[in-house]
């Protein structure tokens, strides 16, 4: 089977501003793939092109191997959204808004919709304009999940909710995701997408900076060593994958980039060590570096 | 006391430094307006020009649109006079839309928004932000009374007297008090800002349609009218300053009742009682067309009910027309020698001044589907089956519609009353009238059709239909006074129309303004279909 999303050199300007200078990641069916980066990184920007909402520059973009601007249609009939920020029509009531949505979307399942406003507590007969940030967002995620779909799109869909909320949300996406679906789950915060994650995208400043299995990153982020050694530490400096390096009499702390580690202690036992600590490096080590890039 | 106006004055200052340029825009922009015009009137007053504009503004159809005049005959109309009667009315009327606008800018809207809850977190008093915006409302109106003062002074013409200015002035300034009055009480009843601003705007044009069949059946009936405080004051003839009293008096008490009411009130709340909605949508919302529906319903019936008060109210006059024509001789020749009657020329003029209002349900309904983008209403639907043609064609559906059903209910009404009004002696039946009124279909088309193309092509520009509107208007309304070029009061949509039952039908160009609103809506559909939604701008 081929890819649900295919992305390959996605470009996106806004006036002169670059949006988007290289976006290519893929997901394949099946698969939960986090979309992450800090804010204004072009995450939106990004999701916005896949719905067709705004029109592409460059680049070749695919869902269901069909293209996302001419065939937005057929596509839309697929897939399910729900937006960052949802807003919704003040004078209408949570309960319209979530049916008005099943039916433009199609094949809503209603029993499912009675479910998921019971579990995320929605109260539906209020107004709209008397929701918070919180509850709307409810509304859109209830009106997304109660509709059969083979994409899922979430933009930081969890922003408002509190922690309890944001649990059941992470059991309902589990169950779409066992019965096979495919979902891109887009967030600038890692531990909303760790527990779910197959494959995670970091997207910094319009470009692609990182695609892997979240084993993968780890491997590819680096450990703090704290080191005495019986020589002069200040040695280790001039190591290869010594980065960070900070002394302090005869004891060095750095960290080290995992490829180089075999050069490290090659080059630490000649001094002499006298302690060695390791600690393992922390996905969010990982994602810090490359916001501050 | 202190703890619900404590500390206002540093909102006050606040209010000051940020709208420093709104002030000035607002104070040289209306200021000139009001005051600049008096070396064209000049012009107007040379030679018969007096005579002649005395007479044309004893027709009752013009002092239902501007407002009558003490001067009781054509030898006593002065400059002065003329200047007062043209623009008293109109200037004031712009001032207190501009308060009101304002006021609820700073009131309601700022709850809406939820600045005001960050506001009283701090030692603010509860009521301060009212007093401060009421205070630098006040204080913008005094600046634009002696800036109007000033600038008519400056001009050194005759019988614009250094007392007849400043009450020329006071008027207007006067007039963006009660307006901001208005809107403050209005801003505590609503719960949004959308309608409190909605129903201080249709209070003010109830005002001027209930004063439009006052001035022409008893203008004694207009002094009890709150408008009628600003322009009755008659500058540079009666120069009746006591009404500004009773102005003075009204916003007072009218100020002192929103403060009442916001005390008693709980932020964000207002006074209409809010019902327990709907758990499910009705079959009737569950579909683009019945979202849009059920979306515009509230403007679209607002602007419904204005229409057939609007057209009721100039048909109230058609009764006093006969009186009027009896008792002026110059008048009667005029209108025996042209062969047309009082009734028709009227109803010619009047239709052009209905439709065109008219025309703001249709472009507001067009602007609303952008309005809905850049809010983010649209995002989820963007990503079901609904299509871009689906949304933009249902709105225009619904723009026709309402300009359809809006030239019925204007046309309908005003004929309805005036045959009834005029009894036995009318020269004119129900179908006149509705032919009067369609005769205007394709300018609404036209506007519609301009406000299509900004949404596909400069969604941002919408607002500037209205621009065209108002300018529009303000052309025809100045064209048959001033002596405009043609190629230049062709500019203005409704000149190219003849304006029946006077003159007769054009279909040629009937034909010719629809094929091109046509072309406009099928223009901005091209660009509506292919350009990137804009959310969130």
């Amino acid at each position: 089977m081929t890819e649900v999303v295919k992305v390959h050199g996605l470009q996106k300007k806004f006036g002169k501003f670059q949006a988007l200078k290289d976006v290519t990641f893929t997901v394949e069916p099946g698969e939960v793939v986090g979309f992450i980066g800090p804010n204004g990184a072009g995450k939106s920007t990004t999701i916005r092109t896949l719905l067709g909402i705004i029109k592409r520059d460059a680049g070749n973009v695919e869902i269901f191997g069909k293209d996302v601007w001419k065939d937005s249609l057929d596509i839309h009939k697929r897939i399910s959204y729900v937006p960052g920020d949802v807003s919704l029509w003040g004078s209408l009531t949570g309960g319209e808004i979530i049916d008005l949505f099943l039916k433009l979307h199609g094949g809503g399942d209603k029993q499912k919709r009675d479910y998921l406003i019971k579990r995320f507590e929605l109260d539906p007969k209020k107004k709209a304009k008397g929701y918070s940030k919180g509850n709307r967002q409810k509304v859109g995620l209830i009106a997304a999940l109660s509709v059969d779909s083979d994409l899922y799109i979430f933009d930081e869909p969890t922003s408002g909710l509190d922690p309890l909320m944001e649990a059941i949300f992470q059991e309902e996406v589990e169950k779409i995701k066992e019965s096979g679906k495919s979902i891109l789950l887009s967030s600038h915060i890692l531990s909303e997408v760790e527990r779910l994650a197959d494959k995670v995208v970091i997207i910094r400043q319009g470009e692609i900076v990182e695609t892997g299995t979240l084993d993968d990153l780890r491997h590819l982020a680096r450990s703090t060593v704290t080191l005495e050694t019986e020589g002069d530490v200040a040695e280790m400096n001039k190591v290869n994958g010594v980065f960070d390096f900070k002394q302090t009499d005869n004891q060095a702390t750095f960290s080290a980039d995992n490829q180089y580690l075999n050069e490290i202690l090659m080059e630490a036992s000649k001094l002499g060590v006298k302690k060695f600590e390791s600690v393992p490096p922390t996905l969010e080590d990982l994602f810090m570096r490359h916001y501050e890039g | 006391m202190k703890e619900k106006f404590s500390r206002w004055d540093i909102l006050f200052v606040q209010y000051l430094k940020r709208d420093w340029k709104k002030i000035i825009v607002w104070v040289l922009g209306l200021g000139l307006f009001s005051a600049a015009y008096v070396p064209a009137f000049e012009e107007i007053t040379k030679g018969q020009g007096l005579l002649g504009m005395y007479e044309t503004l004893q027709n009752p159809a013009m002092i239902s649109m501007v407002g009558p005049t003490p001067i009781e005959t054509a030898a006593d109309y002065t400059l002065g006079a003329m200047y007062a009667q043209e623009m008293v009315l109109f200037c004031g009327l712009f001032a207190m839309i501009i308060a009101v606008l304002h006021v609820i800018s700073h009131t309601r809207k700022e709850e809406d928004l939820g600045l005001t809850e960050l506001v009283r977190s701090f030692q603010i008093g509860r009521q301060a932000n009212s007093l401060a915006v009421i205070s630098e409302t006040v204080i913008i109106n005094v600046l634009l009374t002696l800036f109007i003062w000033g600038v008519m002074m400056s001009f050194g013409a005759d019988t614009i007297s250094a007392e007849g200015s400043f009450l020329f002035g006071a008027s207007v300034g006067m007039a963006g008090v009660i307006g901001a009055g208005i809107a403050l009480v209005m801003a505590q009843i609503m719960s949004t800002s959308s309608a409190a601003t909605g129903s201080a705007l249709g209070i003010i044009g109830l005002l001027y349609i209930v004063r439009a069949g006052t001035d022409v059946s008893n203008v004694g009936l207009s002094m009890i009218n709150p408008l009628g405080w600003t322009y009755l004051t008659y500058p540079f003839t009666e120069n009746n300053w006591s009404l500004l009293i009773c102005a003075l008096i009204f916003s007072i008490i009218v100020v002192t009742i929103a403060f009442a009411l916001e005390g008693a009130r709980d932020m964000g709340a207002g006074y209409l009682p809010e019902r327990e909605g709907r758990e499910r949508a009705k079959k009737s919302l569950l579909s683009v067309r019945g979202l849009f529906i059920k979306i515009n319903k509230g403007v679209i019936i607002g602007w419904m009910i204005a229409f057939v008060v609007m057209g009721a109210a100039y048909g109230s006059i058609y009764g006093d027309m006969q009186t009027f024509l009896e008792s002026n001789e110059m008048m009667k020749q005029m209108f025996t020698h042209s062969g047309v009657s009082i009734e028709e020329s009227f109803t010619g003029t009047i239709m052009m001044v209905m439709t065109g209002l008219v025309s703001i349900l249709p472009i507001a309904i067009i602007n609303k589907l952008f309005s809905e983008e850049s809010r983010l209403h649209l995002s989820q639907l963007y990503a079901t089956k609904v299509t871009r043609g689906q949304l933009y064609w249902t709105s225009i559906g619904l723009a026709i519609i309402a300009g359809f059903v809006g030239i019925l209910l204007a046309a309908g009404g005003l004929g309805g009353i005036a045959i009834t009004a005029m009894g036995d002696s009318s020269t004119m039946n129900i179908f006149d009238f509705l032919a009067a009124g369609y005769n205007f279909l394709p300018s609404v088309l036209f506007l519609t059709g301009l406000a299509t193309l900004a949404l596909g092509w400069a969604p941002r520009l919408g607002r500037v239909v209205y621009v065209y509107l108002g300018y529009s208007f303000l052309l025809n309304y100045f064209g048959g006074i001033l002596d405009l070029p043609d190629w230049f009061s062709k500019t203005a949509i409704q000149s190219w129309i003849p304006r029946m039952p006077m003159e007769d039908f054009d279909a040629p160009i009937f034909i010719a303004i629809t094929v091109i609103s046509i072309a406009l809506v099928i223009i901005g559909y091209l660009g509506y279909s292919r350009r990137d939604m804009i959310e969130g701008a």
